[in-house]
């Protein structure tokens, strides 16, 4: 995801604002890290580059 | 053979994990027969005059973002699924194009208010489990939506020609529709088909303004704003 992106993203359960801490990143791209509410605290990981913003109750692996 | 593998009951299928997993699991095969975008699409991208964001919800493998990303500064596609996601990025390496990818739920969305000028959220409604998370969903879009932002909705009809419904119905019905992969193996997705009065209802309940509505190759589609009186 590029940095700019926070100028948008928002906590999908309570709608603050996110907090981004980056792992590794490639020049603006940020391949991994977390983004945190800054109001309840959940943390959604950024992995491969692509934000995992779903609701915690969504992340869990799923029965195939 | 069919049977034995569809024993689980449409409570299972609708689950949002399940239909997550279903996705990751036939997000190769799906993708390669969605190579082109809609028409529907390209007409709605067409009336638009663009803006600073676009958002393709329930993107898949980013067909639509990629038509988006021609209108809008920053397009942005949002799926369930992972699997989906990843083949949206590489066809955005492929045909060198450049979007956002959130992999997110439709009906929790990870963006502000106020922020998309342009939506795209065509058939992926009818994936959502139940009419309370289908309507939660719609106001979502309304909330994301800025003032002069614009949106196009879809979702599979009673009028389909695979279906043996009556298109004038008042309400729609849930089923499960099956995904042949390459060898043959059937994978059931969840579906709610809806007639196309219970669809503008369940946008009206949404609080979003319908501009237009109508039902092309099968499938409901509306034009919609934000509503201008939101608190």
């Amino acid at each position: 995801m590029d940095e700019d992106l926070m100028d948008i993203l928002c906590c999908p359960l309570d709608k603050h604002e996110l907090e981004l801490d980056v792992d590794e990143r490639d020049d603006e791209e940020i391949l991994t890290g977390t983004l945190t509410c800054t109001e309840c605290g959940e943390v959604y990981p950024i992995e491969d580059g692509i934000p995992n913003m779903l609701p915690p109750d969504m992340r869990e692996e799923a029965p195939a | 053979m069919k049977d034995d593998q569809q024993q689980d009951t449409i409570d299972d299928h609708r689950q949002p994990a399940r239909l997550r997993a279903v996705y990751d699991d036939i997000a190769a095969h799906f993708s390669e027969t969605r190579a082109y975008p809609w028409p529907e699409v390209e007409t709605f991208l067409d009336s638009v005059s663009g803006g600073a964001v676009g958002l393709d919800l329930g993107c898949g493998n980013g067909r639509h973002t990629e038509l988006l990303d021609t209108v809008v500064k920053r397009a942005v596609g949002c799926d369930v699924s992972r699997g989906l996601l990843h083949e949206a990025m590489t066809k955005m390496t492929e045909n060198n194009w450049e979007g956002q990818l959130l992999h997110g739920n439709a009906a929790t969305l990870p963006l502000d208010a106020d922020t998309v000028d342009v939506g795209v959220y065509v058939a992926t409604l009818h994936h959502l489990p139940d009419k309370e998370t289908r309507v939660e969903s719609l106001r979502e879009l309304s909330r994301v939506l800025s003032a002069s932002g614009r949106a196009l909705v879809s979702a599979w009809s009673t009028a389909h020609d695979r279906f043996n419904a009556d298109a004038d119905a008042k309400t729609g019905f849930e089923t499960t529709v099956d995904w042949t992969l390459p060898g043959g193996e059937t994978v059931p997705r969840f579906y709610y088909i809806y007639t196309p009065t219970e669809f503008e209802r369940d946008l009206e309940a949404s609080g979003l303004a319908v501009d237009d509505s109508f039902v092309s190759s099968g499938n409901c589609y509306a034009t919609v704003r934000a509503t201008a009186n939101r608190q």
